[in-house]
């Protein structure tokens, strides 16, 4: 497979007939540290190895996320099964290693943590999620499955589809409007995924940057220590050179 | 240019600003503010003002009234911020910087509040503010006047002038020199800008649209003892540095010096007022879980344009039984917010739009009224650079999730974002009630804002969308996001000339209370598509003069609506005209 060149946006989804990315196993696997499924778009950067350019109080926030995944406090049994299926969906997260959403969910819902708002119409935010748990089953049922975690991908993906486009109805969903409910709960699953260091290796973000600060602001330009994109690379020569394994496959 | 302007424009970054010391007060080798000469003052103590917040608004009354000697409480419900321990260089982590306690939200168009909204703790929201600091616009206090919408000022931008040039020196400012409302040049030197600025710029100027490196409260070279800005990007979480000014850094240490006391963790819950008299005596808060009262002369409320009219409607009494100052209805109305879409734009070359302070470069062009775009006032355009999280709501809002969304994301490094501010119109319905049945942890019923758009906000944030498209269609990209959200939340409050139609006066005295001020964003009729800190500080500074001037009291008190100077009316520039 030749490498891709991401000077081009070809492979982005508003650019494809379907709107939907080229499946990103033929991304080289990650190298160095870890990404959410081992994409490897930044394959040799694992920004954990600048933690020694960082302030102490960002660094124990950061390794705090890392290294320890919080236990279900917030969240009965029944709920976590269906709200852990739910959250890997909307990041598409389709197998290991996983950033672990719904536990960080979890913890700032048990902790109270909340955003200091609640839409008119909606209940308390913890109540929001419980009461998707509640939705998510009885829109599965519409489609003929037992409940959302027993029903095929197909169905899950579609239940999913219809609460991004505020397309769901009945039982719970006719006292919580669906689109306000996305937009609660998409916020929270967002913010976990994204804090995590393994996010930001598979997307070359630069992470914490203080004391030191950025210098290489212009185009095309990057600090020494930040990752190359994969494409400066060829992935199929590269990985066989190292002896590593090749692309990732399901 | 004037002589003044040439002296200024040789002074450059040299000059100390009058009257403030702040930035050589703080400590050469932590970012806390020096606490240990404070003031303490005892409860029973009749302070000559109390004031209710520590931010933009508060931050600089108090600092400003502490210089000429008046002896100044200001009570803060947020903690007393220390940069090195407190704040993190992470976006999820800065979560306690900002206003997390409950508050409702309706209307036809509400607006989430959170992280994009208050703060708190001493420095108010400008501790996690961006950073732009413009000036607002002579037309802005005369938009009624003018456009035939809003609400005309009771002042006019030449009251203001004296003091944002003062505030420009003391953040300061830096920028380009600024063509647009009433042209001035900036204390410090433009900042260097990232390439995603760079090419927006470009874009921008091939389809006439001028765009200008600034105006940002970020020091540019070492002033006093706060450093240089490193282009970490993490101004909304806080500047740990200290080289962005917010009212922690810029007025906060000048004003412990001059006798003030910072009173942090302290939430006020009741203005009092002597029912007899209808003069205020003081506040009821809460430290450590016990209720306490300050005695006060006057108070002059600073909270925020949500609590400070969720704490005058709480503070009910006999002879105030609607929430103190609020005979007419006019507590909590016209509150308003800016609209504040957000277009991404996807390159070839990598822009890294984390890199640098956010607020990079601006264009005013289409500030002013144009009847051809259909529609009264316009709108601001800047650069806002989102980190990761930001970035994702922002694609999740265009309506990819899934593996799109990853797929976006992982393609972060090759976008930039600009953003929009509309001058939305204010409108009564748009208000701050107190939701009766729902309360916070003190027991005290929490603010519920309502906002809904009219035909002409809609007809703004459109044509603005559609300016940002354009320009990035210009510079070359590949792809577009977009997403909707609001920015700025203003107004509640008003300042007025008639007593029917605002809550306080010209010199933010309430109307029906002669010792109570309003000081912080509230007070403003109307938004202008500026970012409105640096005028809310400017506000409070010239708060100060007047009642440095008065002195407090009802005696003194001149309660006829007054007409007041107006400066002369500038030629419109010409980069206006587009
Ligand atoms: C993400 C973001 C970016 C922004 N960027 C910009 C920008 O680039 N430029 C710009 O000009 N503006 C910006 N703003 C807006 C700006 O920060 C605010 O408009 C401004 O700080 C408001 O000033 P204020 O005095 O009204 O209130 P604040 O600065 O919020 O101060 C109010 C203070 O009062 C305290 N308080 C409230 N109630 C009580 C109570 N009952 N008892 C005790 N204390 C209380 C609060 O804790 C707070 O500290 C931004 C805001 C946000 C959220
Ligand atoms: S970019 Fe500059 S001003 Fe902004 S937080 Fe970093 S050091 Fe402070």
């Amino acid at each position: 497979m030749p490498p891709r060149d991401f000077r081009s946006a070809e492979h982005l989804p508003n650019l494809r007939p379907d709107q939907q990315p080229a499946s990103p196993d033929e991304l080289p696997r990650q190298r160095n540290g870890v990404t959410p499924q081992m994409h490897g778009r930044y394959p040799d950067y694992n920004v954990l190895d600048e933690a020694d350019h960082w302030d102490e109080v960002t660094r124990r926030t950061v390794f705090e996320r890392v290294e320890s995944t919080p236990s279900l406090r917030f969240f009965t049994r029944e709920e976590a099964a269906t709200l852990g299926i739910f959250c890997d969906l909307v990041m598409a997260q389709d197998r290991e290693p996983k950033i672990p959403v719904l536990n960080m969910v979890d913890a700032k819902l048990f902790a109270g943590q909340l955003d200091g708002f609640r839409y008119a119409e909606m209940p308390d935010d913890r109540e929001t999620w419980r009461r998707l748990a509640i939705g998510l089953d009885a829109a599965a049922r519409q489609h003929g499955a037992g409940d959302f975690a027993g029903a095929s991908g197909d169905v899950q993906m579609r239940v999913v589809d219809a609460l991004a486009k505020g397309e769901l109805h009945g039982e719970v969903w006719d006292e919580m409007p669906p689109s306000i409910t996305w937009k609660v709960v998409s916020r929270a699953i967002l913010s976990a995924f994204y804090s995590h260091p393994w996010a930001w290796n598979e997307i070359g973000f630069g992470g914490p940057a203080y004391p030191r600060g950025f210098a290489r602001l212009g185009v095309g330009q990057r600090e020494s220590w930040e990752g190359a994109p994969a494409f400066e690379r060829d992935p199929v020569k590269d990985t066989e050179q190292r002896g590593d394994e090749g692309p990732a496959r399901p | 240019m004037s002589r003044r302007h040439e002296l200024r424009t040789l002074l450059r970054g040299a000059l100390r600003p009058p009257e403030n010391d702040s930035a050589f007060l703080l400590d050469v080798h932590r970012r806390a503010v020096p606490q240990e000469r404070m003031a303490r003052y005892d409860d029973s103590f009749s302070v000559d003002l109390l004031i209710v917040g520590a931010g933009a608004g508060g931050g600089t009354l108090a600092q400003r009234l502490a210089r000429r000697g008046w002896k100044v409480v200001v009570l803060e419900s947020g903690p007393f911020w220390d940069p090195d321990e407190d704040w993190v260089s992470d976006e999820a982590g800065s979560h306690r910087l900002y206003w997390t306690e409950p508050r409702v939200i309706g209307g036809t168009d509400p607006v989430e509040l959170g992280k994009n909204n208050s703060g708190h703790g001493v420095g108010g929201s400008m501790v996690h503010y961006a950073g732009y600091c413009p000036r607002f616009h002579p037309s802005d206090f005369e938009v009624r006047t003018r456009d035939g919408v809003g609400e005309d000022w009771p002042i006019s931008y030449y009251d203001l002038r004296p003091h944002y040039e003062r505030l420009e020196l003391e953040l300061p400012v830096s920028g380009e020199y600024w063509p647009w409302g009433d042209p001035h040049r900036y204390p410090h030197t433009p900042h260097p800008i990232a390439g995603g600025a760079d090419a927006a710029r470009a874009g921008a100027r091939q389809l006439g649209i001028e765009m200008r490196v600034g105006p940002v409260g970020i020091t540019n070279g070492a002033f006093g003892n706060r450093p240089h800005c490193i282009y970490r990007g993490y101004c909304l979480q806080g500047c740990k540095v200290n080289a962005k000014a917010s009212p922690l850094v810029t007025h906060i240490p000048d004003a412990i010096e001059h006798g003030a006391e910072i009173r942090a963790d302290c939430m006020v819950t009741r203005v009092e007022i002597d029912e007899s008299s209808g003069r205020v005596t003081g506040v009821r808060y809460i430290h450590d879980g016990t209720e306490r009262f300050q005695r006060a002369d006057a108070v002059a409320v600073a909270g925020y344009s949500i609590e400070t009219p969720r704490l005058l409607l709480n503070s009910t009494s006999r002879r105030f039984p609607h929430g103190l100052a609020n005979d007419n209805d006019q507590v909590g109305r016209c509150v308003m917010v800016q609209g504040a879409p957000q277009v991404s734009g996807r390159f070839p070359d990598e822009m890294r739009m984390y890199k640098a302070p956010p607020p990079e470069i601006c264009s005013e062009q289409f500030y002013e009224t144009d009847e051809r775009r259909g529609f009264a006032r316009g709108f601001a355009i800047q650069t806002v650079g989102p980190l990761p999280i930001e970035h994702a709501q922002h694609v999740l809002g265009h309506g990819h999730w899934g593996a799109a969304l990853r797929e976006y994301m992982r393609d972060y490094n090759h976008w930039y974002t600009l953003g929009i501010l509309s001058e939305l119109l204010p409108l009564p319905e748009n208000r701050v009630t107190v939701a009766a049945d729902f309360t916070d942890q003190n027991g005290v019923p929490v603010a519920r804002m309502d906002y809904s758009q009219c035909e002409n906000d809609r007809k703004n944030i459109a044509y603005a969308k559609q300016t940002l498209h354009n320009i990035f269609a210009a510079a070359g990209a590949q792809d577009v996001l977009v997403t909707e959200r609001y920015a700025h939340l203003v107004g509640g409050c008003r300042m007025g000339s008639d007593p029917e139609r605002s809550v306080v006066d010209a010199d933010h005295r309430a109307w029906s209370v002669p010792n109570l001020f309003i000081a912080d964003g509230s007070v403003m009729p109307t938004q202008g598509s500026a970012n409105p800190a640096l005028t809310i500080m400017a506000l409070a500074s010239r708060l100060a003069e007047r009642l440095a001037l008065k002195r407090t009291g009802g005696a003194s008190a001149t309660r006829r609506p007054r007409r007041l100077r107006r400066g002369p009316r500038p030629a419109p520039s010409p980069v206006d005209a587009g």
